[in-house]
């Protein structure tokens, strides 16, 4: 316990540090997800209601709120479109890491239809990184990949398996092609 | 003045398991999708939907938003959170439907316990000043709860057994409980203490589940349900969260939320009490008011299985089953929340 001066009484401070432990297990449709990742391919699950493709998939569709299991499991090319992103600039607090500006991309794959959050682009300038821009992945040599970072409430992380998104030179996609699956 | 014309018309839920490989919206969306199937109601025109958990067990802040994607991301909907067991959000359904605007409703609760210690997690909820720093457990409070009944002569260890038989021989005839047998109460008794005088096995399972429920009013529900379950009165009230200020041996908020619920003590086919530890049960019992005749947990309640945050709206679940399939007529059913019985909500459900 610490004192700090009051008006007249003294107030009493007690400190309450609080540490819980978590053991969690990826899902089942997650573990297939990763396995698939280390192997250097990206799988999704397509609705058998409305054929769209969840990547990372969730097990279910929540617009049709049906299940999708290893049936409904569909591969799709390391490519796709830029949709979003955002240029952070850290700040210094505690656990971060980053010292420079860095980039928060979601990337469209061209057979998904839920983009990834929360991936890095390299090889172009922050300046010019646009919306629309056609990427590709740039895969961690195999041996040097893991999965950490992958859990059940995460927000479509490729781990440190698919280092970054870098350019691919192609014309960009119109806003047509992306308008409804940004994020 | 509350309205008498909303019933339970659907429901459904996952069978209690010591570890579910699933998160708890893949626990939820074949759950909710169940519930929503049985009632007959168009999903795209629910009304209000109303969930239950609670973010400590999952172990993220706003884990529960990723829940509410088991009730469907497209129409938007009119939805709201409780964190609480599923059937506070029953509750809170029930009084949004009271504004008659609207004919339906879904509720849902779920909670994974196998990821965290529940003996590190649950002293969280204590008041932060003398108890959570102490680390005071859930089985220690129980323990303690169950030493004052025990002092004040209100019920012996066998009682304590005999409730634990009871259920688990209850739980033979129910597909989604997680502890079930022929076991005898000279048997446990022969057991080791756990936190004396409590055994382990009075003491709830460690359980992952999911719940959902539909509501309908009125003539929406007659026109879906052949027989719904109408619940007649539903009310929820909280003893002081400081257990050292309340007599252990009685639960004053129970029966108040049971008399305010409407229900006086008379007759009633099936009770399904949310007792997590067994000499609850004895206490709930006496607080309620229920008479000799009336079956307890027939489906074997937590002791049996225990899904945190959809066990309570399980009870109403259960005890509306039975009005649905006629045979009970009048049931009342009752869930908890905080520790040692501190908030208690009763509902009294009936046939037509």
């Amino acid at each position: 316990m610490t004192t700090t001066s009051g008006d007249k009484k003294e107030n009493l401070v007690m400190e309450h540090l609080v540490s819980l432990t978590y053991h969690e297990k990826l899902t089942p449709t997650l573990n297939r997800f990763v396995d698939e990742l280390l192997a250097g391919r990206i799988v999704g699950h397509r609705c058998p209601s409305c054929s769209r493709v969840y990547v990372p998939p969730k097990g279910y569709c929540p617009l049709c709120v049906v299940a999708t299991g290893p049936e409904n499991e569909v591969q799709c090319r390391d490519r796709g479109i830029v949709t979003g992103f955002t240029i952070i600039t850290p700040v210094a607090y505690y656990g971060q890491k980053e010292t420079e500006p860095f980039v928060y991309a979601s990337v469209l794959l061209d057979d998904a239809d839920s983009p990834l959050g929360g991936q890095d682009i390299v090889g172009i300038p922050h300046e010019q990184i646009r919306m629309g821009m056609r990427v590709r992945a740039v895969w961690k040599p195999e041996g040097e990949r893991t999965v950490e970072g992958i859990s059940n409430r995460g927000w479509g992380g490729l781990g440190s398996v698919v280092e970054a998104f870098e350019p691919t030179g192609e014309p960009d996609a119109a806003p047509e092609e992306y308008m409804e699956h940004i994020f | 003045m509350p309205a008498t014309d909303i019933a339970v018309i659907g429901f459904a839920q996952t069978p209690s398991v010591r570890d579910d490989a699933r998160s708890e919206v893949q626990l939820l969306v074949p759950t909710v999708a169940e519930a929503i199937e049985m009632s007959g109601v168009d999903r795209r025109e629910i009304g209000f939907t109303c969930a239950g958990s609670c973010d400590y067990l999952t172990g993220g802040p706003f884990a529960f938003v990723q829940n509410l994607e088991a009730a469907g991301a497209w129409p938007p909907i009119a939805e709201s959170h409780v964190e609480a067991d599923g059937a506070w959000a029953l509750y809170e359904a029930w009084v949004r439907l009271q504004e008659g605007d609207i004919d339906t409703a879904l509720v849902f609760g779920s909670g994974k316990s196998s990821p965290a210690n529940p003996l590190e997690l649950w002293p969280q909820q204590l008041d932060p000043y003398y108890l959570a720093p102490l680390g005071v457990d859930p089985a220690s409070l129980a323990g303690i709860q169950a030493r004052a009944l025990l002092e004040s002569g209100k019920a012996t260890e066998r009682d304590f057994a005999e409730v634990v038989a009871r259920s688990r021989r209850a739980a033979r005839s129910n597909p989604n409980a997680q502890l079930k047998g022929d076991v005898d109460a000279d048997a446990l008794l022969a057991e080791p203490y756990f936190s004396s005088p409590l055994r382990r096995h009075d003491l709830p399972p460690i359980t992952d589940g999911a719940a959902a429920v539909v509501l309908a009013r009125g003539d929406k529900a007659r026109q879906l349900c052949s027989r719904p379950a109408w619940i007649r009165g539903l009310d929820h009230r909280v003893d002081p969260h400081q257990p050292g200020m309340r007599d252990l041996t009685t639960a004053p908020s129970a029966t108040l939320a049971a008399r305010k619920a409407g229900y006086d003590g008379g007759p009633v086919d099936v009770a399904e009490l949310c007792a997590v530890f067994s000499p609850q049960e004895i206490i709930l019992r006496e607080a309620i008011g229920l008479p000799e005749a009336t079956e307890i947990n027939p489906s074997g309640g937590p002791l049996a299985g225990n899904p945190v945050m959809a066990a309570g709206l399980i009870r109403i679940i259960e005890a509306a089953a039975r009005i649905i399939d006629g045979s009970a007529n009048r049931a009342v059913a009752h869930a908890t929340g905080g520790q040692l019985l501190q908030q208690n909500l009763v509902c009294l459900l009936e046939g037509e």
